[in-house]
């Protein structure tokens, strides 16, 4: 279970990014983060694995308070927590296999991983995460030969390497086509249904998020103006969240 | 009136912005928020003042006698420049613009008059030793390779002799005598000896031990080459380490790692700021003569440039990796190695073979203060008076670099495509096993060779020369007396002056030059495509020698002193600027010039409307490149007899003088730091 207890975040520069948000996010959920550009999403979605450090509030992550614990103990954290990005952010000139290898780096020695040396069964699990996903034939293609659903997708695999109970996805569909997105999404949706993985997921178009998501969180300007079920979003929420100029769109 | 033209208007009277500026230039234009020209306006004032004054009481430049009062002419030149700094204060005052030309003009006639004067230049010497320049013309065509021998006497064999030997031999009359490669060749590529055996060779069994077997032995270019490549490897590998401790956002990770971040920078800064050549007058003291220093040398100021590359290409790495891998829970290490380490490695390849190229080139000088290599063999031939030993020695640099020069140009271009390999055209792993393990075993083979020839000694190393210590303490307690000084900065200012007139020498000549080397114009017809090939081929091998080399010549044609380093370093530069300039005219855009021709502008309203304003901007940016490398060089031109600060440097370091000697590096750095972040900001500017 993953609880957040009145989070803010001030960066340095004065801009307040999350104001007092307090929310529950309960085993197995798929949790859609909704709000505009600039609401505060990737803020919060950055200080649950504390990519970002939150200037005050509590995350408890299985009861445990890890805006408190050292930096060394909270790696052992991440562990938990995969994370899936708009950009991908792979390595783009590393090979695929060596994309999805990384995930496991906070598994292995230092020393050994730094020389490329990986377990047996780390390899296989590599081989197994990439077949998840449909890409095993790509293992050793550079990363940026692939196409933007195919990178996206190796992201999914290298984040599976993790063995992760919880995944952070920020906008992971934002710069792919929309056919695309239902694909990536679907392979989200699989792993929240088929292994339980908690997802939490920001995404722009509220159609994805009544057709994926089990519950959602809306933003705006740092602050958490909405929780609840998808379809409790109407039209007077949909303009609280976007204000009132906002249309709604919807994806193919 | 309308308030936009009231807005324009700053002062409606212009009275007062014309007195401030007759009081005090610049300050006019400076109050009506024209801050930076005004500054600019009154630091040149100030500068011009100051020369006029130090050359007229130290070389008495532009003297004249007014009755009772010795003044310098070039105080009228400043007054008219004066003069006109109130005309532009007025112009802005009533909203107009005064045109800069005239002002530029006064101040050019300013400098350039000192600066001719100075530098101690005698256009007369030039005609009146003009035998002297043909005879070294004469023997540069016809360098020492090849020697005939005649009834047992040697001579050199050149193009002439050459001629009538192959003729003879193709007609199958008997030859005049023998021929063989000269002596002079072989000591500059090497020869075989006999030599007592290697320990490699008696390990392996194939001599006795302290007998004497048949060696290679390498001559000046080929340790001039093995010094190149030695230093490219050790600052690589010196350079990636510091590199990291230089990139700020690797840096500022760590608590206390930002002083660390700057602490580096600016140990980088200022051994940048110091010639390769200078390096070299250090190193020995510590390690003695000989290529070793030169390869130390080389490589000292060879980490400071790579790792100035190599830290801002860290810095500008795609952090989206570095997140990701930070959020799987990797640690810094780790993300080091897996995220930071591949987006770097083509950039850090390329960079180290710019640098082989840059290495190879002060390579081929560093024997000048160093000894070994070339450079070294340069100094000993000149000293006797061997001409025509020093032309093969030209010849030989230039074939090196320009092939260095191709090869590095080639495989940077190759590594920073960088597209991925397509699935089919991967080679099968073995045949890549065998290949790789080849490179690696020619890798080695050719780093003990190089390593053996270069006489690299840990020992030597460990265990600096006496005086070191002693050149230590005296770098850190430098002589600040006022006369030590004011010679430093005389010299350091006779050496500013030659790179300025240099630049603009070799720019005068390259500007007609570079129409002929650029291909879209030569490109057309038969006739003139060889004029290009021409033109390139003279600027590519005037290029591919350092300026050191260059200055025996103009030394024996003109004399030692600041004029022989000048129209050297305006050789080098003629030939960089004539390639940088070639370039910018074969990047003209097409566009614009079609957009005018369309509108049925005659073919000079083209040139003026579509190709000059593409070409005149990146033009005054290399001319100002070039004076900023020119500094550089022309403070260690006196090394060879070309005066300026170069000169001062060595005699000090000559007679023991380190505290004084120091004196020199410390305004070197400052000012050839000055220099680059002046032409940085001022090209920034023009762009």
């Amino acid at each position: 279970m993953l609880k957040v207890e009145n989070l803010s975040k001030v960066y340095p520069n004065g801009t307040q990014a999350l104001k007092n948000v307090s929310f529950e996010v309960k085993d197995g959920e798929f949790l859609a983060v909704i709000g505009l550009s600039g609401s505060g999403k990737s803020t919060l979605l950055r200080c649950i694995n504390r990519l970002i450090e939150p200037t005050s509030g509590k995350i408890y992550w299985d009861g445990q308070d890890i805006t408190a614990i050292p930096i060394s103990e909270m790696r052992k954290i991440r562990r938990q927590i995969g994370m899936i990005f708009q950009q991908f952010n792979l390595v783009k000139r590393s090979s695929v296999l060596t994309n999805v290898l990384s995930g496991r780096l906070g598994y292995v020695n230092t020393f050994s991983s730094s020389l490329h040396l990986f377990a047996a069964a780390d390899r296989a699990k590599a081989l197994a995460s990439l077949e998840q996903v449909g890409l095993a034939n790509k293992a050793q293609v550079r990363a940026d030969s692939l196409s933007g659903g195919q990178q996206q997708r190796v992201g999914i695999a290298r984040a599976l390497m993790q063995d992760p109970k919880l995944i952070l996805a920020d906008e992971p569909v934002a710069s792919l086509d929309p056919v695309l997105a239902h694909s990536i999404l679907k392979y989200l949706e699989q792993l929240n249904k088929d292994r339980g993985i908690m997802v939490l997921c920001s995404l722009h178009f509220l159609d994805l998020v009544h057709r994926y998501a089990t519950s959602a969180i809306a933003l705006k300007d740092g602050e958490l103006v909405f929780q609840g079920l998808p379809k409790q979003i109407d039209d007077s929420q949909f303009k609280a969240i976007y204000g009132q100029e906002a249309e709604r769109v919807s994806v193919v | 009136m309308t308030i936009s033209e009231k807005t324009l208007k700053p002062l409606t009277n212009s009275t007062p912005s014309v007195w401030f500026s007759l009081i005090i230039p610049g300050l006019g234009q400076f109050l009506q928020k024209r801050r930076e020209r005004g500054l600019l306006i009154f630091l040149i004032t100030l500068t011009l003042a100051l020369l006029i004054q130090w050359s007229l009481t130290n070389q008495g430049v532009g003297k004249v006698n007014l009755g009772t009062i010795t003044t310098s002419w070039l105080w009228l030149p400043l007054i008219l420049f004066w003069i006109w700094n109130v005309l532009d204060a007025r112009a802005f005052a009533a909203s107009k613009t005064f045109t800069i030309l005239p002002g530029i003009l006064f101040a050019a006639i300013v400098i350039y008059v000192i600066a001719w004067q100075v530098t101690g230049i005698k256009l007369d010497r030039l005609v009146e030793r003009f035998n002297d320049a043909r005879t070294v013309a004469t023997n540069l065509l016809n360098p020492d390779v090849i020697t005939i021998s005649v009834q047992g006497q040697d001579q050199i064999c050149a193009w002439k002799c050459m001629y009538s030997y192959i003729s003879d031999k193709l007609a199958g009359r008997p030859t005049e005598g023998v021929i063989r490669l000269s002596e002079n060749f072989l000591n500059i590529l090497g020869r075989m000896k006999l030599m007592p055996a290697s320990t490699w060779r008696v390990n392996l069994g194939l001599a006795e031990s302290g007998s004497k077997v048949n060696t290679f032995v390498a001559g000046t270019m080929i340790e001039t080459i093995a010094m190149g490549l030695m230093a490219t490897l050790f600052s690589t590998v010196l350079a990636i380490p510091v590199s990291f401790l230089a990139a700020r956002n690797i840096m500022s990770r760590f608590s206390g790692g930002t002083a660390i971040y700057y602490g580096m920078r600016g140990i980088l800064n200022v051994v940048r700021a110091i010639d390769t050549i200078v390096w070299g007058l250090i190193v020995i003291v510590w390690v003695g003569l000989g290529s070793f220093a030169g390869v130390i040398a080389l490589t000292i100021h060879s980490v400071a440039a790579l790792g100035k590359l190599f830290s801002e290409e860290i810095e500008h790495i795609d952090p989206g990796p570095v997140e990701a891998l930070t959020a799987t829970g990797a640690n810094l290490i780790q993300t080091i190695r897996y995220a930071v380490i591949p987006q770097i490695v083509p950039s850090f390849l390329a960079y180290s073979l710019l640098r082989w190229d840059i290495n190879m080139r002060s390579a081929t000088v560093i024997g000048f203060v160093a000894g070994g290599g070339i450079g070294f063999f340069v100094v000993e031939t000149t000293r006797m008076g061997g001409y025509q030993q020093y032309a093969t020695a030209l010849w030989a640099v230039a074939i090196v670099i320009i092939l260095v020069d191709y090869i590095s140009a080639r495989w940077r271009e190759a590594i920073l495509s960088d597209q991925p390999q397509r699935e089919e055209s991967k080679k099968s792993t073995a045949l890549n096993n065998l290949r790789l393990a080849f490179y690696v075993i020619l890798g080695l083979a050719v780093f003990i060779y190089c390593w053996n020839i270069t006489e690299i000694s840990i020992r030597s190393l460990l265990h600096p020369g006496k005086n070191f210590g002693q050149l230590i303490l005296d770098f850190v307690s430098i002589d600040l007396t006022p006369k030590v000084v004011q010679v430093v900065i005389q010299q350091m200012l006779v050496t500013i002056f030659q790179a300025m007139l240099a630049t603009t020498l070799g720019a005068l000549i390259a500007l007609p030059f570079s129409f002929l080397a650029a291909k879209n114009l030569m490109g057309r017809n038969q006739f003139s495509i060889w004029l290009y090939y021409l033109a390139r081929g003279v600027l590519n091998i005037l290029r591919s020698i350092e300026a050191l080399l260059y200055v025996v010549i103009f030394v024996f044609w003109v004399g030692i002193g600041p004029f022989a380093g000048m129209l050297a370093l305006a050789v080098t530069s003629f030939a960089l600027i004539g390639k940088l300039f070639s370039e910018a005219i074969e990047n003209i855009d097409d566009g614009p010039i079609e957009a005018v021709t369309a509108t049925g502008a005659t073919p000079l309203q083209v040139i003026a409307y579509a190709v000059l304003p593409q070409i005149v901007p990146p033009f005054v940016s290399y001319l100002i490149y070039q004076w900023d490398i020119n500094v550089r060089m022309a403070t260690i031109i006196g090394f060879a007899g070309g005066g300026g600060i170069g000169l001062t440097l060595t005699t000090f370091f000559g007679s023991l003088q380190y505290h004084k000697a120091g004196t020199v590096v410390a305004v070197i750095v400052i000012i050839v730091a000055l220099m680059d972040f002046a032409s940085a900001k001022l090209r920034q500017a023009l762009i």
